[in-house]
């Protein structure tokens, strides 16, 4: 086949993805000069401290800014990943035998973003509001809350890290290691995918920007 | 050999003659108060008042009693700061008192919610979040120079007194027999709390007329930070990566397998 190639992300979602990425890594190393005593002392004279609330008010800011920036992309985008159907089941079923075995036959055709990816992005947006409510509480209101009710803050910070550290490997080694996802780093790096990779890997979503296409209607691609 | 310092409510006349000593020698300016109707000043410790007398005023079978407390660090043996505290700053001196090591405090505050009393004190800027805990540091540098605390010295009746913990206690319970013999309820506070105080009371009232906590203990909520959560992090996150190696080890040898098919 010819090297047609289709839009996956734009320059937008892009600078987005990596300045969320950058950030997520600084909050992350930061916060844990906290987490293990061999970095304890990294974490003197509170210059970690410091770096971790520049970094918390970006992490804030660029979904903040996105979203006004592009309000409609952004909403189709949430509720794109919280609406689950019957094809999940399938999908998160069928998930294990196509990551270890490469068995493709059972995997239900997916939208944009596969089930996984949605899952993905369910932790990934409920963790950062997890963070930015109990990281605010323990920013601005650490004074005027009860004390036990601070320590619950941190224990529900670092459950929020726990669990989206745990599903940030995946995502890092899906999107960048495993063997057969060949162009997922790619598509984040230059926003394009071959037409091959879009009809297997996404396919209810390649129909969906073949036929806007060819009404013209390009907005309706959700990718733009 | 832990030390101690004994407080003994009943000697005490609330001169706060202590209060000066400690802002003396260990270089602490005053807290700037205003009158609130009260001897009792500063109203709260804060990070350059280690160490206050509190007045409670309480009703004893009608009549009027004038309770002094010390509030201070108690120095405990199982300390909520030590336990929460991430970098090691704030640890057990091996005379058994709570001592930090301010280089090392990253200002994150968490003892100050950890303590079951209420002391540690933050200074610092909480917009930036750049701070550093104080508290009474027990005297470090007079006690490991076989000098009293500087409250201990300065104290005119006998209130407050320095020793090896074990004859504290000795002195303390000969203290509780004899104002039991004049018909005062008098006990002992911090022999067994929190696995034992460095920083007894001998009490005329129950501990919470003096505003003491009866049962002062590390909320569980510390404990389910450093000891389960911590682990439950690491094993979590364990779990995926290897999990994930083994993933890629499988689809590796799949793929290969796939290709020399072909």
């Amino acid at each position: 086949m010819a090297h047609h190639e289709v839009e996956r992300f734009s320059a937008g979602a892009r600078l987005f993805h990596w300045v969320v990425t950058l950030t997520a890594i600084v909050l992350a190393v930061t916060g844990l000069f906290l987490w293990v005593p061999a970095f304890g002392s990294l974490a003197e004279d509170s210059y970690s401290r410091i770096i971790h609330r520049v970094a918390a008010v970006i992490l804030v800011a660029a979904p903040l800014l996105f979203f006004l920036s592009r309000p409609k992309r952004a909403l189709t985008f949430v509720k794109h990943i919280f609406t689950w159907g019957k094809d999940d089941i399938a999908w998160l079923k069928a998930a294990p035998d196509y990551y270890f075995g490469g068995d493709e036959k059972k995997m239900p055709p997916q939208g944009e973003m596969n089930s996984g990816q949605k899952l993905w992005g369910v932790v990934a947006f409920l963790s950062v509001i997890g963070f930015i409510v109990t990281g605010a509480l323990m920013w601005f209101a650490k004074n005027s809350i009860p004390a036990e009710l601070f320590l619950w803050t941190t224990i529900i910070h670092d459950l929020c890290f726990i669990v989206s550290a745990s599903m940030t490997l995946v995502h890092l080694y899906l999107g960048a290691i495993h063997p057969r996802m060949t162009e997922s780093l790619k598509s984040m790096l230059r926003g394009k995918v071959s037409e091959e990779y879009a009809k297997s890997h996404h396919g209810k979503w390649y129909k969906e920007i073949s036929e806007s296409k060819e009404n013209g209607n390009k907005e309706a691609t959700g990718s733009h | 050999m832990a030390k101690a310092i004994l407080f003994d409510s009943t000697k005490c006349t609330a001169c706060r003659g202590c209060q000066v000593a400690c802002k003396q020698w260990n270089n602490l300016e005053a807290d700037e108060t205003v009158n609130t109707g009260t001897y009792e000043n500063p109203p709260d410790l804060s990070p350059r008042t280690w160490l206050k007398m509190r007045f409670n005023e309480v009703e004893d079978d009608g009549k009027l009693a004038w309770l002094f407390t010390r509030r201070a660090c108690m120095h405990c043996t199982e300390a909520g700061c030590v336990k929460v505290c991430p970098t090691g700053a704030v640890y057990h001196h091996e005379e058994g008192f709570v001592a930090y090591n301010k280089d090392i405090c990253s200002g994150c505050g968490y003892c100050v919610d950890a303590c079951p009393f209420d002391v540690p004190r933050m200074v610092g800027s909480s917009l930036t979040g750049k701070k550093k805990m104080e508290k009474c540091v027990f005297c470090a540098d007079r006690v490991t120079n076989d000098q009293k605390p500087a409250c201990v010295k300065t104290c005119p009746t006998g209130a407050l007194v320095y020793g090896d913990r074990n004859e504290m206690i000795g002195l303390a319970e000969q203290r509780v027999d004899k104002l039991a013999g004049q018909g005062v309820d008098a006990q002992l506070y911090g022999k067994d709390e929190l696995n034992g105080l460095h920083v007894m009371y001998v009490l005329a009232h129950s501990p919470k007329d003096y505003k003491l906590p009866v049962n002062p203990e590390v909320s569980p909520s510390v404990t389910l930070w450093q000891d389960i959560l911590k682990i439950m992090g690491y094993a979590a996150v364990g779990a995926v990566a290897g999990g994930l190696l083994l993933n890629y080890m499988v689809a590796r040898a799949r793929m290969v397998k796939e290709k020399e098919g072909k």
